[in-house]
């Protein structure tokens, strides 16, 4: 049985404060997020309704595989899905460390998959404001992604035995809204960029 | 088996991270040259500066923990600040919000010496009607360079000293909700001012503040400066928003309700919410900027599919709040000092909140009153002049709430007094003058004339500033531990109240006699005006180095200590000793009364502490 040091003893009663502290942080931050997007989706509208000199697309542009595209969307969704179910059983300890290594498996294959698209799109970042939207909406999700992965990373390893006790480890459920919400983005961005553009 | 603490040990430090941040800044400029465009520098300039910027910040220490989570060692997101003693403390990474008050403190006060000097740069240069003094090609980045100075300044002026250092005191909490994000939030400003700076060795850049396209399309890399830097501010305005509203839901203090909060702590709690909300906004449309500078995408080139209405709208969407952010923390340093100098309870405490939030709300409906003069479509007009004259709605309650407390009030005529009584006279002329330039046909007029300059540095600078340096002489006594002398004080304030009008006032004339801004020439026959506003303004810069001079004197000369609650005021922050201890109460308070119940027969004393130093009670 381990032996708590007077550090553990004290940051078990600070997580169970954190926890809710986090769990505010989260929304408050899921705001900022919605607002951040929000900014991007505007541009989407506005320069898709002004098309100016006819450049929304320019010559030869248009949305990239829809099939490939809903392969990036379907395994963020896998991933957000994947830990929520794995932080909710974040007091039991099997479950957690099964689940959260899966989800940050799909976490980098998201952002795989997506840096890859973005390497391969067809058209050039010069051809209008299609091309101007698409990169930018999807390099700031894929990136915001990518570092939530990060972070999922550091979940999985603090689930090892050097790592988080198990009250510590209940903050970590907020995140998963964060994933959540970056997956739902995701969708929206999806929709917008490959079926209404 | 045992598990403790593991750390890594590296020499954190700002030294570090500037000898980590100069190499960094290189290989971001040399990969730049890689994938960037050959036509310009732009993509390694920007590389560069966010390469440097995160070696900086790692240099300091903000890696460690996410580095520590990642290699699976149990590390404790939140240290004691007892742990952390020294006069050591301030010149590292600290997670003690009242270490990071300081910080913040400091570096602000250098910054705004800096954007002073730039001010009395271009006073200079209006000395003469033509351009002999400053050439033109000068004159425009001298103009940007203040001005996004003295935003990044007023964005942070309050809330990161003030707001850091009393919120956790005044709502009864031992810390901070994320004192990670916290420092972040401070830590990310000095690189910020840098980057600023930095843009003199590229020429500036000639957008002022706004940074309209297509002109920053064009301009040379003193723009990537301006991108760069104020991205920062808008990660510095989110990870403070997020820390301050969390900590201010989630950890007052037993018996602290909603009713019982101080209301500088609500003007917080407003401020935070915009800059939560606004600065992403602002944070996205300089990504934009940045791709078409640096991958040549097109949003904000019209003839290739893009608008620059599409950045004018972002911009200012984030920008007409970001002034509410600037004077929402002023209405409520003012609101909260008035009571406890006019020994009265603050009237209306419910209704000041309600204006707070009023002009909060109203804040996000009212951004194309700057479009007047830019296209904006004609039937949006009459929309955009009707919220904006709304607006002043709830300022007037604020005022209303403010004039109430004083109405009949035995007032002490302190120096934070004597700066809210300066803060509401010049504040009525900024707000008044605002009415005007909110009506379409004034507007039109005025928009691009010196009128609209005094407006906002009549509510800026004397109203934003002004509480600045109320708040300075009430609560640095707290904060220090040393008494400012009250006889600089009281010179200071009047130097600064007649010098700030005598400079600012006449603007409004020469805006009338149509003077456009930004512009280094201007017609001879103002040339009286202009050297009248000049020596002012002059006088205007002595009466800021009289304060820093108060600083110094009183901190380093005389040191006349603070006692805990020199002031006698009931508020909680001054019911714990000076200096503040570490963890700042010894145990969590139980706050049983309101912060204003003064001149209240059998008043109950604020808060339950303990016991550890005396209470004032409701005489």
């Amino acid at each position: 049985m381990a032996v708590r040091t007077r550090y553990e003893a004290a940051a078990d009663a600070e997580a169970l404060l954190d926890t809710r502290l986090v769990a505010i942080g989260t929304w408050l931050f899921l705001g900022a997020e919605i607002f951040f997007f929000a900014a991007w989706w505007f541009a989407f509208f506005y320069l898709r309704a002004i098309n100016n000199n006819q450049g929304w697309q320019g010559q030869g542009v248009g949305p990239p595989s829809k099939g490939y595209g809903a392969v990036v969307v379907a395994l963020a969704v896998l991933t957000a899905i994947t830990y929520f179910l794995g932080s909710r059983q974040a007091s039991r300890d099997l479950l957690f460390r099964l689940l959260t290594p899966v989800a940050l498996v799909f976490g980098i294959a998201t952002s795989l998959f997506q840096g890859y698209e973005m390497w391969h799109l067809g058209f050039g970042l010069t051809q209008g404001g299609y091309p101007a939207v698409f990169s930018g909406m999807t390099g700031s999700w894929v990136i915001q992604f990518a570092l939530a992965t990060a972070w999922l990373g550091s979940v999985v390893t603090q689930a090892g035995p050097a790592g988080d006790t198990i009250t510590r480890r209940k903050p970590a459920g907020s995140f998963a809204w964060i994933l959540l919400f970056l997956a739902a983005v995701g969708i929206v961005n999806y929709i917008l960029l490959y079926f209404v553009a | 088996m045992v598990v403790s603490e593991r750390r890594l040990s590296l020499p954190n430090n700002p030294i570090t991270g500037i000898l980590l941040a100069i190499p960094a800044y290189f290989f971001g400029v040399w990969l730049g040259t890689l994938f960037g465009n050959i036509d310009d520098q732009n993509t390694g300039v920007i590389l560069g500066y966010l390469f440097a910027t995160v070696a900086f910040l790692a240099g300091v220490g903000f890696l460690n923990y996410p580095l520590e989570r990642l290699f699976g060692w149990r590390v404790n997101p939140v240290t004691d600040p007892a742990e952390n003693r020294g006069i050591g403390r301030y010149l590292r990474l600290s997670l003690d919000h009242k270490v990071i008050g300081l910080q913040y403190l400091v570096t602000i006060l250098l910054m705004l010496l800096f954007g002073g000097i730039g001010a009395m740069l271009i006073r200079t240069s209006l000395l003469v009607p033509d351009a002999s003094i400053t050439p033109s090609g000068n004159y425009i980045p001298l103009i940007g360079l203040h001005s996004v100075m003295m935003i990044f300044i007023t964005s942070a002026v309050i809330v990161g000293p003030f707001g850091n250092y009393l919120v956790p005191l005044m709502i009864g909490a031992r810390r901070m909700a994320f004192p990670r994000l916290e420092a972040l939030s401070f830590w990310v400003v000095p690189p910020a001012a840098v980057i600023l700076a930095a843009a003199t060795f590229w020429g500036g850049f000639p957008t002022g503040w706004t940074g309209y396209p297509p002109l920053s399309e064009q301009a040379g890399q003193g723009m990537d400066s301006y991108i760069v830097g104020f991205t920062l501010i808008a990660v510095a305005l989110v990870t403070s928003g997020v820390n301050m509203l969390a900590t201010i839901i989630g950890l007052r203090a037993p018996g602290m309700t909603w009713t019982r909060l101080p209301i500088f702590v609500w003007g917080i709690f407003t401020t935070s919410i915009l800059g939560l909300l606004a600065a992403p906004v602002l944070a996205a449309a300089l990504i934009m900027l940045a791709m078409d500078r640096s991958l040549n995408t097109s949003f904000f080139i019209a003839s290739n599919g893009g608008s620059n209405y599409l950045w004018e709208n972002l911009f200012w969407f984030f920008g007409h709040p970001e002034v509410y952010i600037f004077i929402l923390p002023a209405f409520g340093i003012i609101m909260e000092i008035v009571p406890h100098f006019a020994r009265k309870p603050l009237w209306g405490y419910r209704t000041g909140v309600v204006g707070l939030f009023g002009v909060a709300l109203l804040s996000w409906f009212v951004w194309q009153h700057h479009l007047f003069v830019s296209g904006i479509a004609p039937v949006l007009r009459p929309f955009y002049m009707l919220s904006t004259e709304l607006i002043s709605i709830p300022t007037g309650i604020i005022f209303l709430v403010t004039l109430g407390t004083l109405w009949r009030a035995r007032v002490w005529f302190t120096v934070p007094m004597l700066f809210c009584l300066g803060f509401l006279f010049n504040f009525l002329i900024g707000g008044i003058s605002g009415v005007y330039l909110s009506d379409v046909p004034t507007d039109v007029t005025l928009h691009g004339s010196y009128f609209s300059m005094a407006h906002f540095h009549y509510t800026i600078m004397g109203g934003e500033i002004f509480a600045l340096m109320a708040a300075a002489y009430y609560w640095l006594p707290k904060m220090t531990g040393k008494m400012l002398s009250p006889t600089i004080g009281r010179i200071h304030f009047w130097t600064m109240f007649i010098a700030f009008n005598s400079t600012f006032f006449p603007l409004f004339i020469i805006g009338l006699l149509n003077m456009p801004r930004r512009v280094s020439t201007y017609d001879p026959a103002l040339v009286g005006l202009n050297r009248w506003v000049t020596v002012s303004a002059y006088v205007l810069f002595g009466s800021m180095v009289l304060f820093a001079g108060n600083l110094i004197y009183s901190w380093f000369f005389v040191s006349r200590p603070a006692l805990a609650n020199p002031w006698h005021a009931r508020s909680l922050e001054w019911q714990v000793p000076t200096p503040v201890p570490a963890r700042n109460f010894d145990r969590v308070p139980v706050i049983v009364a309101g912060p204003y119940d003064y001149g209240i027969p059998n008043a109950r004393p604020v808060a339950d502490l303990g016991g550890i130093v005396g209470v004032t009670g409701g005489g």
